[in-house]
């Protein structure tokens, strides 16, 4: 089930708000618990079994690293081995085969296996406790229903943000709800949906056009590179907000994930404010366990190798996601040597230029499916074969999703939210706000009624 | 508007709408079809416990809860709405409005799925129709006659091309000139039968049909028409009005249906989704008109799409039957099992939408 589905919307949410804020306080865990449970199982019911089981090895590891302190080391690296194993065997068996293939004669048969929903995000979650568990920085949860809901707590379940323990570790006895804080967690569950449905969405229309078409031409180039960009933070955005606001509406606080990554002013700037819940994840728990920047240069430039290959890897099983690791990996070397101080330097503008020119070609590494694909559309973007300028369909397309983009591009830079913030606005703003987020939410549900479904881009991660 | 008031607001407004769109679904009848979409409605789907583990309970909850969605078509509108007058989008799922009339985009071209075509008419002209006067003729969709450049249409020049280089041993009718834009419905793909004089007479002229005598037809205004168009786009556009031809010879013919085996009339007012079935009972794959007043034995075999109901009956007075062969219904390789090819007349009789497709069997 995704959150911006009918069933969702108008059947799952309704029911377990009700539910939810009917019951007492002391069974609200238990009350998400299985409404979580039950809202895995609806989308992924053939891997149920797996989160369950991940759930009670998780707390059993999590009770004998803090039982037996002078073993916990052990415990811990064979918890991950076993939480981690799972990850491997469910996202990579058949990369490692492909890969093992290439070198031997007897060629090993693939093995069918679909990818449960969600485990990336979860299982860095189990990770991120048991660690925390180990290095003393979160207690340890004895009562297993409660470890099991914050594992499986639907609003990030699927496709994160990816929480850690230690940031809900007292919301999961104790919650506040305040009529302020559940309006709140409405309003960003809108926008989330409507960033979704309504611009994200129809983008994935565009792009599937483009890909699906025969003509070509610079512009088209450019209407794919762009709208993919776009395509992919209102996506991903979309659903972190809602997230976040679902968990408003429970009571919860989340991190933010996204914080306008494309203003930023460098490539190290960007990473700051995309996916903040995984650089940060693996800053913590891979980048300052190795040595982080507190080693010799070699080291520190290994330690920041190893970070982005393991964040390519983790968006999936294949050589293009080691690669547009990689290269960030490799950008983010060259920044810290000497580029940022010269984009320091330069004017904003040149900066984000420069930031934004970058992250447009690893979005397309990103979603190449070869190498000669990649090759073409980088290639395509500079008239590579006497492309011509435009063709009568990429000028049509571009017309028709001409305000879609431009939405897109306001909506990506906080020019709105500085509009809103400032004081002279601020009551006319309050009285358009309500009426806008209640036009978005009908809107965003026509759109779910006519449209296709639609999963989110980070499911499959 | 005070922050504590618009939370107020906010809160209220979005617990208001979930709440009753949620009772509203709740205690709505389900509905077996969409009388605008001209679709069967999923319904709620039977549960097992094999096709819950499998996941087809829940992909098909999510059909049902999309299909029965109380309001569906004003939503639907709402959506049409929104995308092409505020997101300026110039169509909505390839359909668009111009001069209240709805359009579907066709394009590009797919020159592999009419050669495949094509080369399917050659192979059923190289086993049953050798020898036979064999003639074809291409019913451009409307977008043809659309004009201006605003939207995209198919290359229709070079569709022609292909068509007239590959179908060399058949007569080529050329009805392009013959039609214009009011001659199509405003809410659907097809012709308007009232229309069709011209073409009538061009195909006439072309295979050597030499008009008995005028026939006094009579058009017949049988009500308002909503197209298939219409239903998909969500937009609200004034409905066609509808009228079916009459004359002492098409009144006086019988139809028979070798799907149903049943025998009826050219014109049948069943209660059919769409008002267009009124010719020849809709889609089928193999029907024929028997025309008891002809005075003469001809026959004649139309390789057909859903155009060609509507015009069919206009030729029936030169022949004492016409059989009807839909290719999308029925494999070419059956077809000697229902008609002896014995040098009848031969129209294949395609819209450029279906050349444009592989669907002929």
């Amino acid at each position: 089930m995704v959150f911006s589905s009918i069933t969702f919307l108008f059947y799952f949410l309704p029911i377990t708000l009700t539910i939810y804020y009917i019951v007492p306080n002391k069974f609200k865990n238990i009350i998400l618990l299985i409404v979580s449970l039950l809202f895995y199982f609806y989308g992924e019911p053939k891997y149920i079994w797996l989160i369950i089981t991940s759930i009670i090895v998780t707390y059993l590891f999590g009770i004998l690293i803090d039982k037996y302190k002078k073993k916990s080391k052990l415990f811990l690296i064979l918890s991950i081995i076993v939480i981690v194993g799972l990850l491997m065997y469910f996202k990579y068996i058949n990369f490692v085969i492909e890969n093992v293939n290439l070198f031997i004669s007897n060629q090993i048969d693939f093995i069918y296996v679909a990818l449960p929903i969600g485990i990336s995000f979860y299982t860095f979650q189990m990770v991120s406790y048991l660690i925390d568990v180990y290095k003393e920085e979160a207690k340890v949860q004895k009562n297993i229903l409660k470890l099991a809901m914050y594992i499986s707590l639907f609003p990030q379940l699927i496709a994160g943000p990816i929480v850690r323990y230690t940031t809900i570790e007292e919301q999961i006895e104790k919650r506040n709800y305040t009529f302020e804080k559940f309006s709140l967690g409405v309003r960003k569950f809108i926008i989330g949906l409507g960033k979704k449905v309504l611009i994200a969405d129809v983008l994935a229309e565009l792009n599937t056009i483009i890909l699906g078409s025969n003509e070509s031409s610079i512009l088209y180039y450019w209407l794919y590179a762009i709208s993919g960009m776009l395509q992919i933070y209102f996506d991903f955005s979309g659903y972190s907000d809602m997230a976040i606001g679902l968990g408003k509406m429970l009571g919860f606080e989340f991190l933010e994930n996204f914080n306008y990554p494309y203003i930023a002013t460098s490539i190290t700037d960007f990473w700051r404010r995309w996916h903040i819940s995984l650089s940060t994840w693996f800053r913590d728990y891979v980048y300052i366990p190795l040595g982080g920047n507190k080693v010799s240069p070699i080291k520190w430039f290994r330690n920041i190798l190893i970070v982005w290959i393991l964040t390519g890897l983790w968006h999936g099983a294949a050589w293009n996601f080691v690669i547009w690791g990689l290269y960030f990996g490799i950008l983010l070397i060259i920044e810290k040597v000497f580029l940022q101080r010269i984009l320091k330097k330069v004017p904003l503008i040149l900066a984000r230029i420069y930031t934004l020119f970058i992250v447009m070609i690893s979005f397309i590494l990103f979603n190449g499916d070869s190498v000669s694909h990649i090759l073409q559309n980088i290639g395509g973007l500079f008239g590579i074969s006497n492309l011509p300028i435009a063709s009568k369909e990429s000028l049509y397309y571009l017309k028709s999703y001409f305000m879609v983009i431009v939405i897109g591009i306001i909506g990506s830079t906080p020019i709105v939210k500085n509009v809103m913030g400032s004081k002279k606005a601020h009551k006319f703003m309050n009285c358009i706000e309500p009426i806008f987020l209640l036009f978005v939410l009908i809107v965003s549900t026509s759109y779910m009624i006519d449209g296709s479904f639609s999963p989110f881009l980070y499911f499959r991660f | 508007m005070e922050d504590r008031t618009k939370n107020i607001v906010i809160t209220i407004g979005f617990v208001a709408i979930l709440t009753i769109l949620f009772w509203a679904n709740i205690l709505k009848q389900n509905q077996e079809i969409s009388i605008t979409e001209r679709r069967k409605l999923a319904q709620f789907p039977e549960i097992t416990l094999k096709k819950l583990i499998n996941g087809e309970v829940s992909n098909k909850i999510e059909k049902y809860t999309v299909d029965q969605f109380i309001g569906r078509d004003t939503f639907r509108s709402v959506k049409s709405f929104f995308s092409m007058n505020l997101l300026r989008q110039k169509d909505n799922n390839e359909l668009f409005e111009k001069d209240g009339a709805i359009y579907k985009i066709e394009y590009p071209l797919k020159e592999q799925n009419l050669n495949q075509s094509l080369d399917k008419i050659n192979e059923i002209y190289e086993k049953y129709l050798q020898g036979m006067p064999v003639y074809y003729a291409i019913i451009p969709d409307k977008n043809y006659y659309l004009k201006g450049d605003e939207h995209l249409k198919m290359d229709y020049d070079k569709l022609k091309q292909i068509a007239l280089c590959k179908l060399q041993h058949m007569k080529y009718i050329d009805i392009w000139e013959d039609l214009e834009l009011t001659d199509y419905y405003r809410t659907d793909l097809h012709w308007r039968q009232e229309n069709l004089q011209k073409v009538v007479k061009k195909i006439q002229t072309n295979m050597k049909i030499e008009s008995i005598k005028e026939l006094n037809d009579i058009p017949v205004n049988i009500g308002e028409f909503y197209g298939t168009y219409y239903g998909q786009l969500g937009v609200k556009v004034n409905p066609d009005e509808m009228y079916i031809l009459i004359n002492d010879v098409i009144e006086n013919c019988k139809t028979y249906n070798y799907e149903t085996k049943k025998v009826g009339n050219i014109y049948d007012k069943n209660d059919s989704r769409d008002k267009y079935d009124i010719y020849l009972s809709g889609a089928t794959p193999l029907i024929c008109i028997e025309n008891p007043n002809a005075n003469n034995s001809k026959e004649l075999l139309i390789f057909r799409d859903s155009y060609a109901s509507s015009l069919a009956p206009l030729l029936v007075q030169n022949y004492r039957k016409i059989t009807l062969i839909d290719l999308r219904y029925i494999s070419s390789t059956l077809l000697d099992n229902y008609i002896e090819f014995d040098h009848q007349d031969v129209l294949f009789l395609y819209s450029t939408l279906v050349l444009n497709q592989n669907v002929l069997k």
